[in-house]
């Protein structure tokens, strides 16, 4: 074959490409509501997924640092002096091989009322309610011995004179880290499973349309179209049921963070967190629409590769 | 351009619709064929498209031989070979001119070229007012213009018409017939089954008879004044 008619047939493919891809977007046109509603039950489908993912990526972008996981927060007695108090922390220091940072009561007070805008009724206190805190950050620990140092250490900080609490942080945030993964695998398994979920609602649909229209696949074999011409448009559509159902997805994931964003910032406000709900992102968007668009040309391909087979009118040749 | 040896086509259920046929025709040749309904005249048809396989014998089609063609040439074989149904077979939701243009856009070909064609082709079967028609606004006479029209438009040199009057009235069954031998004036191969048997003897060309799937004559042309109904 010379490279002229290789570049003419492929240039004739590329013809038929561009036939059955606008033949395909027609037909999509032509049936407006169950495309519609198609669209509208793959976009629900992939949209539950995709909010959880969100869900922890947002909880996750909550600094977790490790080390302030090991910092324990320690509330000394109301009323003791300045004095003892940095002789204590002192001892801590040596003792424990440990970082301490005091914070006075003044300077807790000021903290408070900035944060949690509560400045005006803390002002009806006649006297400061707060007590000395000293937060003790171990120093120098292996990764391993990281948790039993820190226990250990708050074990012998509740035992010591004039202690009033000691709050461990780091059970909690390990929990959370925790709870964290159990929220990565969940995205995983919802994942997988809407995925396929999606795959088989295009697959059912490919079925349907193939099967409404084999008149026209039969009117099709006889002027000479071949398996893959009488192909492409369902895969064609396939891929644009995909490629919609994602982008009806995210349009609900944004609509709902929209939503969500006020009241969560509000809250998070309280807390003294400041805070910026994260979305997917462009590059994320755009991994979502390809993903949508190839699980429904495979969900068409499945399809039409099996239904296809009873329109093949003719045996395999026989050896002659 | 056409040759059937000892063909035997059986289906399932052993129903011999086809036995023992050999014919041979030549390269821009006009042949009728006749016979009783299911004489067999469409299996011999769908076994030159291939939409069929001989059971038995040989079949050659533009010096190809059909039983030692894969499958997936099949295809190919049909691209060559024009062929109109007695139900014309239109998409009724394609305009007349994306009906004929079908065969085209199979074959890649480019979209200024296409709409050349396919107004060449309208033109011909004078229909070209109605290219942006949809096929259920004509007439049933039209429809089967249009279904001549997806045939020609090819090119192809063999063209095969199963009972393509079968549902228009005389009149316009014998414009048919005369657009048929214009066609062949200009070299195409023409095969029409029919059993209009007063309009195949006022063509006065070639014709084949079946009769229970047996090839019981073959009357040439200078001789169809024989021809009984």
């Amino acid at each position: 074959m010379s490279l002229r008619q290789i570049r003419r047939k492929i240039r004739a493919w590329g013809r038929r490409q561009l036939y059955s891809f606008f033949s395909s977007l027609g037909t999509l046109l032509s049936h407006r509501l169950g495309t519609l509603m198609t669209i509208l039950v793959l976009g629900i489908a992939m949209v539950l997924p995709l909010g959880l993912y969100v869900s922890v990526k947002n909880l996750r972008a909550i600094d977790l640092e490790r080390e302030e996981w090991g910092t324990i927060t320690v509330f000394l007695q109301l009323g003791a002096g300045e004095e003892k108090v940095k002789t204590f922390a002192g001892r801590i220091g040596q003792e424990r091989n440990a970082d301490v940072v005091t914070v006075s009561p003044e300077q807790g007070m000021e903290e408070f009322s900035a944060v949690s805008g509560f400045g005006q009724a803390i002002d009806m206190f006649e006297e400061n309610p707060l007590p000395w805190v000293l937060q003790v950050t171990p120093r120098q620990v292996e990764n391993e011995k990281f948790e039993e140092t820190v226990a250990d250490l708050g074990a012998w900080l509740e035992g010591q004179d004039g202690v009033d609490l000691v709050q461990v942080d780091y059970k909690w945030l390990k929990r959370l880290a925790g709870l964290l993964e159990l929220g990565d695998a969940f995205v995983t398994v919802l994942t997988v499973m809407f995925s396929l979920a999606v795959v088989v609602v295009i697959a059912n649909t490919i079925r349907l349309d193939v099967a409404s229209r084999s008149d026209e696949i039969s009117v099709l074999n006889m002027v000479g179209a071949g398996n893959s011409f009488i192909r492409q448009p369902f895969l064609y559509s396939g891929f644009w049921y995909g490629l919609l159902g994602a982008f009806l997805a995210l349009l609900l994931l944004n609509l709902s963070m929209f939503y969500l964003q006020r009241p969560l910032t509000q809250l998070l406000d309280a807390y003294g967190n400041t805070f910026e709900v994260m979305g997917l992102g462009g590059r994320g968007s755009l991994l979502v629409l390809l993903a949508g668009g190839v699980l429904g040309f495979l969900g068409a391909w499945l399809s039409v590769r099996r239904y296809l087979r009873q329109f093949r009118l003719e045996d395999p040749p026989r050896r002659s | 351009m056409v040759t059937f040896e000892h063909v035997s086509k059986r289906y399932s259920g052993n129903v011999n619709a086809l036995q023992d046929v050999s014919f041979h025709l030549d390269p821009g040749e006009m042949v009728f064929l006749t016979g009783h309904s299911g004489a067999g005249k469409s299996t011999l048809l769908r076994l030159i498209l291939m939409l069929e396989r001989a059971t038995r014998g040989q079949i050659v089609v533009d010096k190809r031989n059909l039983g030692k063609t894969p499958s997936r040439l099949a295809p190919r074989i049909r691209q060559r070979i024009g062929m109109i149904f007695q139900d014309h077979k239109l998409l009724s939701d394609k305009t007349v001119f994306d009906n004929v243009s079908l065969p085209l856009m199979i074959a890649g070909m480019r979209y200024p070229d296409i709409r050349k064609r396919v107004r060449a082709a309208l033109d011909k079967v004078g229909l070209l007012s109605k290219e942006k028609s949809w096929p259920l606004m004509l007439s049933g006479g039209e429809q089967q213009r249009v279904g001549v029209a997806r045939a020609i438009v090819g090119m192809p040199p063999l063209l095969l018409a199963d009972e393509p009057t079968g549902n228009l009235d005389p009149e316009l069954s014998e414009d048919l017939f005369v657009l048929f031998r214009q066609l062949n004036a200009q070299g195409v191969t023409v095969l029409v089954a029919s059993h209009d048997l007063a309009l195949i003897r006022a063509m006065g060309q070639r014709v084949l008879v079946l009769s229970h799937g047996r090839l019981v004559d073959d009357i040439p042309a200078c001789d169809v004044g024989r021809l009984r109904p």
